[in-house]
């Protein structure tokens, strides 16, 4: 019940939690403030901590707890329809993980899959991140054009996604109508395998811009004028400022939104769907797309196969977010 | 004169951006005979009306069910993260950390997962098809990311300030309500407006939970136009317009408290 | 913080009060029974609701209805039935019934002592397993080729010349020597894809259990060519038939394969428009397969249920509703004499009822479940090879080795 124990259990919430206020002396007093109270007081503090966090836990057992164990159970068995009404499904072990992974599409979609999440997320960050040191500068119209980027969030994905297709239809989109203009051959952006993947990977940059633009603003918000203010005073100039302090002060922040986007991206599937079908022949599969494809999209569900799909992907983010820590804990560490 | 030239960028950059959204808007104006047109039309010339008629006609029910789900997503998330962030941020249990870790990762359980897995409890519970029922599934969306903005936020809180109030008497959850909700008003409002936005726009619990009966919401009011052979195009894009309005001035609105930002302004140190 | 403890006791107790309330099947003493349906574009003030509600009065019930969209309904039907809460009466598209009633969510006609004698046996066979009626069938619908009557004066081609492949790409490029597109469909990687395709390799000669057969090949070679011809535009890859119609409705197309259901949209493109039968490799017309849904009778733990069901069901596709139904969806009856009156309402129809006639369910032949299995390496086949990427020889024996092996 030492504060020595409690340094080292030190994990993710703390981590996390340090996350954006990680302005220099917020971090340092949080951690003295852990070591002043006595050994009664913090046992006092555990029970009313965990009575703040009841709800959310009685929250988390109920609605995550059980689709999850579902899943599992699905993945671990061989249903067929019949099985998956009437129960009695043979245990089948490994057996659905196995034929997946042994199945054609795996690598491919593994290997969409990471350069899907790869590439959107450098671009949804940077671009973000350009947005949000733009629009930190007030100039008439800011707040509402700053509001404005955030209208394509509004839209039903079906309706962003629909017009997306749209516009890169081969035969009457705008872009290829716009590339004709400049005398540039027509594109067959969603129906050829070349292009398919990256005609996806242009939408969802779009659509993931404006939660970047968000959270990466209002981190850059939390930065003290002072401290610009001081810099100023030793002849930095713009270019220098971006990356020796608004850059490294933005760390945590930019973490977390990282980490979110690497878990909201890796679960895309409803705008490939729209778009591509996954396809022409598997050429935009992402993992999330197969998993969906296996379970909802055919005539015939295969349940349990799409479900390994669906857990394997838990996994891959499972391990991004132990990365995530580890990283965090060094840098906790080294700091 | 600097300030003016950054308008201008920052208007061809938002032009840039919302060329998609005028793109719907153009469609939603165009008629079924022209939406395929070789070369597209840039200007909905020959425009029609009809689908905004359509959308008139029938959807305003829903815009007022989303509307109803939207606020009520809010405030359960917000009842249910706020207290937590507090406690993982100021009184931070042993598990603690476990349980937020746990938070993050149960966002990877893909969405129509989580939407079989309530529909099973729901069709059993008889909550489906109703508003509650939408309210629930659309918060979990929104908590995990609800408490750890929050919990990153009343992490910068300075402990002097809850000393202060323990001092006067206060136990923790008055100093919870009377002194930490009040400075946290910003995350308060990132939050709820994350919170709307994911429930604004959500689908896939839509379809599977609130799928039937009298309460859908605005996103399954457009599969009116989606027949089985058939589809309104300019109906549906008529529907995201009048859907996206009420949604935009929200936006406007609150965005001017979201600028204090995800994780300042509540304390000036 | 005391609004918000309030507003979430509100939803909680909420919550809590709709669970005692009635919920999906209900007992039969409530004398309320659940209709699902596909029709999610028909409201309460709708023809097709106020149907069912005067059927559930005429039986002394109450119906309870709720429209779904057509691709949630199958998973929505599984999961009622797995929680043991199907509805009453589900309606559903054809190549489901197979699906569901494997599955064991489905009754039989025996069971419901529902009459099939009338219903046209070559609709009625999508339906059928190992003997045994899952349902009646609501109304039918299939696919044809739309043409533009202008386009093809302009070209010279004259469209009752068009009776086999040969003809039919002969005059599209004369259509496009004009300047002129030739045709559009639908060739996306869906089961629309499958339904859009097979009107082409049933055409051929092909049988759905022998993929890579030469008849199969020609029939995705004739596609394949058409692509890189350019006869037929690239986008049909992506193509829904909604948005295949829609490039038919540009006017600049000469053909659209598309299905009954246009035919009222037909009247607003502006141009005038006939209909042709899709042709067959070697003349003749060929078989297309048939859409429109099915009446079903689910599974019910009460078994009291049925008689009442089985009479709901009945009232739906007696012949004077049949009609009125068949005509706002837009569909052909599966009854002659029902065919006949719609027919002496609107000549168009004429060559629908015939093209119904001829056409043939998916999942016939007794396929059943093997048909999806077999349909999606099909469809895998046809975009490998549209878009290039595999010669039809090859995609086809890919995709029989598939099928092959998961029919087994």
């Amino acid at each position: 019940m030492t504060t020595v124990r409690r340094e080292s259990r030190e994990t993710a919430a703390d981590a996390v939690s340090r996350g954006p206020s990680g302005r220099g002396p917020g971090r340092g007093g949080n951690r003295h403030r852990a070591e002043k109270p006595g050994a009664s007081r913090r046992h006092r503090g555990q029970w009313s901590a965990w009575a703040f966090l009841a709800p959310v836990t009685v929250y988390l057992i109920a609605f995550y707890a059980w689709p999850l164990y579902r899943n599992i159970e699905l993945s671990l068995r061989e249903y067929t329809v019949r099985s998956f009404v009437q129960g009695g499904a043979p245990f089948a072990g490994l057996d659905n993980y196995r034929e997946v992974i042994g199945h054609d599409t795996f690598w491919p979609a593994f290997g969409h899959t990471l350069l899907f999440t790869g590439v959107s997320i450098v671009f949804q960050f940077t671009i973000g991140m350009a947005l949000a040191v733009f629009f930190v500068h007030h100039f008439p119209l800011s707040a509402t054009l700053r509001a404005l980027f955030l209208v394509p969030w509004l839209l039903p994905l079906i309706v962003s996604a629909s017009t997306w297709s749209w516009m890169l239809n081969s035969e009457s989109g705008i872009v290829n109508a716009a590339l004709g203009l400049a005398g540039v051959d027509p594109v067959n952006w969603l129906t050829s395998p070349d292009y398919a993947l990256w005609s996806v990977i242009i939408a969802n940059i779009w659509i993931g811009i404006p939660f970047n633009l968000v959270v990466l603003y209002s981190g850059l918000q939390a930065i003290p004028a002072q401290i610009y203010e001081a810099a100023a005073l030793d002849g930095v100039n713009g270019w220098q400022r971006f990356w020796r302090i608004t850059f490294p002060l933005l760390r945590p922040v930019s973490a977390i939104t990282l980490l979110l986007g690497l878990v909201y991206t890796l679960k895309v599937f409803d705008l490939i769907w729209i778009m591509t079908k996954g396809g022409p022949a598997d050429a935009s599969i992402t993992l999330a797309t197969w998993s969906y494809k296996l379970g909802f999209g055919n005539l015939l569900p295969e349940f349990g196969p799409g479900a390994a799909v669906g857990n394997l992907l838990i996994v891959i983010a499972l391990i991004f977010g132990l990365i995530y820590i580890r990283i965090q804990r060094r840098q906790a560490a080294g700091s | 004169m600097r300030r003016f030239l950054r308008t201008g960028a920052g208007l061809i950059l938002t032009a840039i951006m919302l060329f998609p959204v005028y793109w719907m808007v153009n469609v939603s104006l165009t008629r079924d005979t022209d939406m395929r047109a070789d070369p597209p039309h840039l200007f909905p010339v020959n425009g029609t009306l009809e689908g905004y008629r359509a959308v008139l006609d029938q959807q305003l029910p829903y815009l007022s069910t989303s509307l109803v789900v939207g606020l009520g997503t809010v405030l359960l998330t917000v009842a249910l993260s706020a207290p937590a962030g507090f406690a993982l941020a100021k009184l931070r249990p042993r598990g603690g950390g476990a349980l937020s870790f746990i938070l993050l990762m149960a966002q990877m359980i893909p969405g129509i997962i989580m939407a079989m897995g309530f529909y099973a409890i729901y069709l059993n519970a008889g909550v489906l098809n109703t508003v509650p029922g939408l309210i629930l599934a659309d918060s979990t969306i929104a908590v995990p990311f609800g408490v750890l903005i929050f919990t990153a936020f009343m992490s910068g809180i300075p402990d002097e300030l809850l000393q202060a109030a323990v001092v006067d008497g206060a136990n923790r959850w008055r100093t919870f309500v009377s002194v930490v909700l009040p400075v946290s008003r910003n995350a308060i409002v990132t939050v709820s407006l994350f919170a709307f936005l994911w429930a604004w726009s959500d689908f896939v619990f839509a379809t599977t939970l609130d799928g039937g009966g009298d309460h859908r919401p605005i996103t399954l009011g457009i599969y009116q136009y989606i027949g089985n052979n058939n589809q309104q195009w300019n109906a549906i894009m008529a529907t995201a317009v009048v859907a996206s309005i009420p949604a935009t001035a929200l936006l406007v609105i609150a965005q001017r408290y979201v600028a204090a930002g995800v994780t300042s302004g509540a304390v000036k140190d | 913080m005391k609004a918000y403890t309030a507003a979430l006791l509100a939803i909680t107790m909420a919550a809590g009060l709709t669970a005692c309330g009635d919920n999906g099947g209900g007992d039969a003493a409530s004398g309320s029974y659940t209709i699902w349906d596909p029709y999610p574009q028909f409201d309460d003030s709708s023809a097709w609701v106020t149907l069912l509600k005067k059927c559930g009065t005429d039986n002394g019930v109450t119906v309870e209805r709720t429209g779904y969209d057509t691709t949630d309904l199958t998973n929505k039907a599984l999961l009622a039935a797995q929680q043991g809460n199907s509805p009453d009466v589900l309606i559903v598209d054809n190549p489901v019934v197979s699906t569901l009633a494997e599955a064991g969510v489905l009754t039989d006609t025996g069971v419901t002592s529902l009459d099939t004698a009338s219903i046209a046996p070559n609709i009625l066979a999508a339906g059928q397993i190992e003997g045994k009626t899952f349902g009646v069938p609501i109304g039918a619908n299939t696919l044809a080729l739309y043409y533009n009557k202008a386009v093809l004066a302009d070209a010279g081609v004259d469209p009752a010349t068009i009776t086999d492949w040969a003809g039919l790409t002969a005059a599209l490029e004369k259509v496009k020597a004009k300047g002129r597109k030739g045709i559009t469909f639908s060739a996306i990687g869906t089961e629309e894809g499958s339904f859009q395709f097979l009107p082409w390799y049933w055409g051929s000669g092909a049988q759905l259990t022998q993929l890579d057969s030469p008849q199969a090949v020609a029939s995705l070679q004739l596609w394949a060519d058409w692509v890189t011809k350019g006869l037929a535009p690239n986008s049909v890859l992506n193509n829904t038939q909604t948005t295949s119609w829609q490039e038919f409705a540009t006017g600049d197309f000469a053909f659209g394969e598309n299905g009954t259901w246009q035919l009222e949209n037909a009247k607003k493109t502006g141009f005038e428009v006939g209909i042709i039968p899709i042709p067959s490799q070697a003349g003749g017309v060929a078989p297309a397969p048939t859409g429109g849904e099915f009446v079903s009778v689910p599974v019910q733990s009460d078994s009291a249920r049925y008689d009442v069901s089985g009479k709901l069901v009945s009232c739906l596709t007696s012949n004077d509703n049949l009609l009125a139904t068949d005509t706002t969806l837009s569909y052909i009856a599966p009854v002659a004499a029902v065919q006949q009156q719609q027919v002496a309402q609107n000549a168009a129809l004429t060559v629908w009822v015939d093209a119904v006639n001829a056409a043939k369910g998916r999942t016939s032949d007794n396929l059943g479940t093997k048909y999806p299995k077999i349909s999606e390496p099909l469809w895998t086949a046809f975009q490998a090879s549209l878009s290039g990427s595999k010669p039809p020889q090859e995609a086809l024996a890919a995709a029989q080795q598939t099928a092959a092996s998961a029919t087994k």
